[in-house]
This record gives structure tokens, sequence and C-alpha cells, in this order.
């Protein structure tokens, strides 16, 4: 346990409890988004963005982590037009992939770009965690809840069916679009913490166990912020505790909670586990 | 609330290259209560789906109120004068409870009584997918009501008693009945097409007026 205060005395460990308790109010809220919007591949799909704007950062001299933040931004935003087609978000997530890995390759090939260094800028570490990272974790940690609150009817609305929303007054194209913006930046943001490969333990985990126990948006948003804090939490401290790695460890405990949530059979009337919609897997990000 | 016109010149709505609906023609006056049967197919929910702009590839002049709708605020506009009973009633991806689905009507209070009388009354806090067809079809209704009471003028339903047994046909087929609004109706039910005034029929896209 003195092992364990001297660690906690760190500073590098005291910016990544920080990073993580601001990530745990903000991450799980987005990650119930991600789930009503059925874009699971997004992580994969801004990945690939993240890399080509660290590419475009390399060659012109700016902060590839900025740029790639911006252009994941710009690009979430860009692909509200696909909303509204048969194939959906979950189809553009497919064809952004392909592009924006394609765009980066030719980009770091012409330009002679280094890109293996590149790619390393993917690797995040939650012990490698910037005052920059925590900012933009402080900024989601204020925009999320607040945006949550004040659209939580049209949130539930668009999350449930977009024409329904659409006949009931909500401005389905502006809303979301602005899901879409926040969750590009949200996963950018996380990608510094946990490394892209890692990052689903911050956002989708939390709200895959949620989704299991909540009736309601509004009982998934709530529940997803008490995964998101346990997993996060717990998590880090088990590493810490057995000197193992942290982004390993969080996967490890958010995963295995959030099977054990999916494996106990629930019996009450009109419970979620008859919500989820037949035709989804509430587990289906596992196969990525 | 009152009741308002619904005209349709020359109206043609298009799935690729498929004609879903040919040049249809229709003009209903405040109040009209219009069955729209035909077979599966025949184009009449695309009909219905174009007056709400939910299908936007369409030629030709819809009018509600003698007002057509432009741009997005345009059909915004539209969506508020107009209420729906969808075909296929979501069951959604994603959790919603039915007060939360009555509350979307834009008159929570009037759509919860619809509900009590409509016997869904009772199920306010259930996520509406875990409601049997009959009771989502009533709910449903129940929102319809709701947007009816806030201020549409003209209701669009499509098959609203398809997963009803025949207690809630007759039931569904009275409120239709005594509703002083427009009413466009498809439906496969004589009792419901009995309470409408005028009966229309499409057939491979073309409509027929038969009553």
């Amino acid at each position: 346990m003195n092992e364990l205060g001297v660690l906690l005395d760190l500073p590098s460990v005291r910016l990544a409890i920080l990073a993580l308790l601001l990530g745990s109010l903000s991450l799980p809220v987005v990650g119930v988004f991600i789930v009503g919007l059925d874009i699971m591949p997004v992580r994969f799909a801004m990945m690939h963005v993240a890399l080509l704007g660290i590419a475009l950062g390399f060659l012109t001299g700016l902060d590839p982590l900025l740029c790639a933040l911006v252009l994941c931004a710009v690009t979430g935003g860009a692909l509200t037009p696909m909303a509204r087609s048969s194939a959906g978000l979950s189809g553009a997530m497919g064809l952004l992939m392909t592009l924006a890995i394609a765009a980066a390759l030719m980009l770091l090939s012409v330009s002679g770009v280094n890109a293996n260094g590149a790619f390393e800028l993917l690797w995040g570490s939650i012990l490698a965690t910037r005052p920059f990272d925590v900012a933009a974790l402080a900024v989601l940690a204020g925009v999320v809840p607040v945006l949550y609150w004040l659209r939580r009817r049209d949130l539930a609305l668009l999350l449930h069916d977009r024409e329904l929303a659409l006949c009931s007054g909500v401005a389905v194209d502006r809303l979301t679009l602005i899901l879409l913006v926040i969750i590009s930046l949200a996963i950018a943001s996380a990608i510094r913490l946990t490394g892209a490969l890692l990052v689903d333990a911050l956002t989708l985990l939390p709200a895959l166990a949620a989704r299991r126990v909540g009736g309601s948006l509004a009982a998934m948003i709530r529940w997803s912020l008490v995964f998101g804090l346990a997993f996060n939490v717990g998590g880090f401290f088990l590493a810490l505790l057995f000197d193992l790695p942290p982004g390993p460890t969080l996967v490890l405990v958010g995963g295995v909670v959030t099977l054990l949530i999916h494996a106990v059979p629930t019996y009450r009337k009109g419970s979620p586990q008859s919500c989820a919609s037949s035709s989804a897997s509430p587990l289906s990000p596992s196969s990525h | 609330m009152s009741a308002i016109s619904l005209s349709l010149s020359g109206v043609t709505c298009r799935h690729g290259s498929f004609t879903a609906v040919d040049r249809v023609d229709l003009d209903l006056a405040p109040g009209d209560h219009l069955a729209l049967t035909g077979t599966n197919g025949s184009g009449k929910s695309t009909l219905l789906r174009a007056v709400l702009g939910l299908h936007r590839a369409f030629t030709g002049r819809i009018a509600v109120s003698g007002v057509e709708a432009k741009g997005g605020s345009g059909w915004a506009r539209r969506r508020t004068e107009v209420a729906w009973i969808p075909q296929r009633q979501a069951a959604g991806r994603f959790p919603l409870l039915v007060r939360e689905l009555l509350a979307s009507s834009r008159n929570a209070e009037a759509a919860v009584r619809a509900a009590v009388d409509l016997s869904v009354g009772g199920l306010l806090d259930r996520p509406v997918a875990s409601l049997s067809g009959g009771q989502l079809q009533r709910a449903y209704l129940a929102r319809a009501l709701g947007q009816l009471a806030a201020g549409a003028g003209l209701l669009l339903a499509d098959e609203p008693t398809a997963a009803l047994d025949f207690d809630g046909q007759a039931q569904v087929a009275r409120v239709l009945a005594e509703l002083p609004m427009t009413v466009v109706v498809i439906t496969h039910d004589r009792v419901v097409a009995d309470v409408c005034g005028r009966v229309a029929e499409m057939a491979a896209g073309r409509l027929r007026e038969v009553r």
C-alpha cells in the first residue's frame, strides 16, 4: 500500500487519474450515443482519420494531434447527410475507414514522412497523458452532459427512430451533426488515453453494460456514468496495485463486468433485455 | 384544432427506377375521411410518406391547407400540421418509454388521456419495444390524438388496426369516425373503410375513387 501511496504522488499518475475522472463524465455518454446511432465501427473509422490528420500535421509542421482532432471533428460532421440514406451511418463508417487510411498512406508515401512516427502517436498511454489531453477531456466533460440534459427528449426520439423524431419536430439533421462531431472529438481525445485499440473501454463498454440494465435513455445514461467511473477508476487502481499495464487492465475489467452483466438473465417486465433491438446483438462490438 | 385540406396533383413517387405512385390526383376538403385500399405494394404507404416528406423522390404538387412544403422549415411545419400513424411502428433500436412516445405528440396530457381511453394508460413506464403489436398500435393512435390536440388538422394512418383484435378494430374505427379532422387511412379492414365517407383504391401506383 505504501508503494501505491508513492505512485499516487507521481505527477503523471495524478494527471492520469484526473483524465480518467474527466473522461468518466463524458465518454460513457458518448458511448450511449454511439450505440444508439448504431455506429460501433466509428472508433476504427476515426482512428484512420486521426492517422490522416497526424500525417497532415507532420507535412505542414502543425501539431499532429491537434490536426487529428480537428480533422476528426470535420469528418464526423461531414457524415451527417449519410444518416439519411438507407445504408445509414454504419455503411458510412466503412467508406470513411477505407478512404481515410488510403489517403493517409498516400500522403505519408508522397511526403516522405516517417510512417512509424505517425502510427506511434495512435498508441496512447494513460500515464503519458498531457495537460492538453486533460483540457480536451475537461471541455467534453462540460459539453456532453449539458448537451444531453438540454436535448434529452430529442435525443431519446432520434436514437429510438429517426423518422419518429422527424415527425415529432426534432431538428434531426442538426442534432445528428452535433452528435457526430462530439463523438469524433471524444474518440480522438480518448485515443490518447488508452490507444486506438483500447478506446472502447472508455466509451462502448459502459454503454453496453448500461444498455442491459437501463430501460430508458435517462436510465442508460445514469448507468453508463456509474459503469464508466467504476471501470476507469477500478481498472486503473488494479493496474497500479499489481503493476499491470493500465490500458489492457481497464479493458479487461470493463469487458469482464459487461460480460457478467449480460450473462445474468433479466426477468422483470419490460426489461431492457427484451427492449434491445432484435436485429442486433447487444454485444456486437465484440466482433471488432 | 381545425380540419385542413389536402390536395395532390400529378404526384409520382419513385423508388430508384421503379414507379411506386403514378400521377395521382386527389382533393380532400377539410373534414373529409378517406379510406385508401389496395393490394400490397400498390403505393399507398409511399403516397402518405410523400405527404410527410419522408419520401422526397416525388414529382407533382402536394399541398396541405393550400401550401406546398419547401425546404427544411417547410417540411418541419408540414409535420406539425399532420398527425401520423406509421405502418410499421418502430420497436426501435434503443429504449423509448411509452410516456416519451406520447410526449412527442406535443400535447402529452391529451395523448395520455387518449392512451387511458384506448386501454394502454397503464403502460406509460414500459419501453415501447416490450409492448405487443396491438398495444403498440394503440399507443401510436394515442400519440396521433395528442398531435391533433396540439393543432394538427390532418391524420394520416397507415393500417392502424392491422395488429388489433376484433374489439380493438371496432374501437379504433369508432375513434376515427368521430374525429372532426381530415383523415386518410390506409386499411384492409372493412369496418374501418365503412366509417369513412370516401373510399379510393390504389393499384399499380394509380388511384381510383370507388365511393
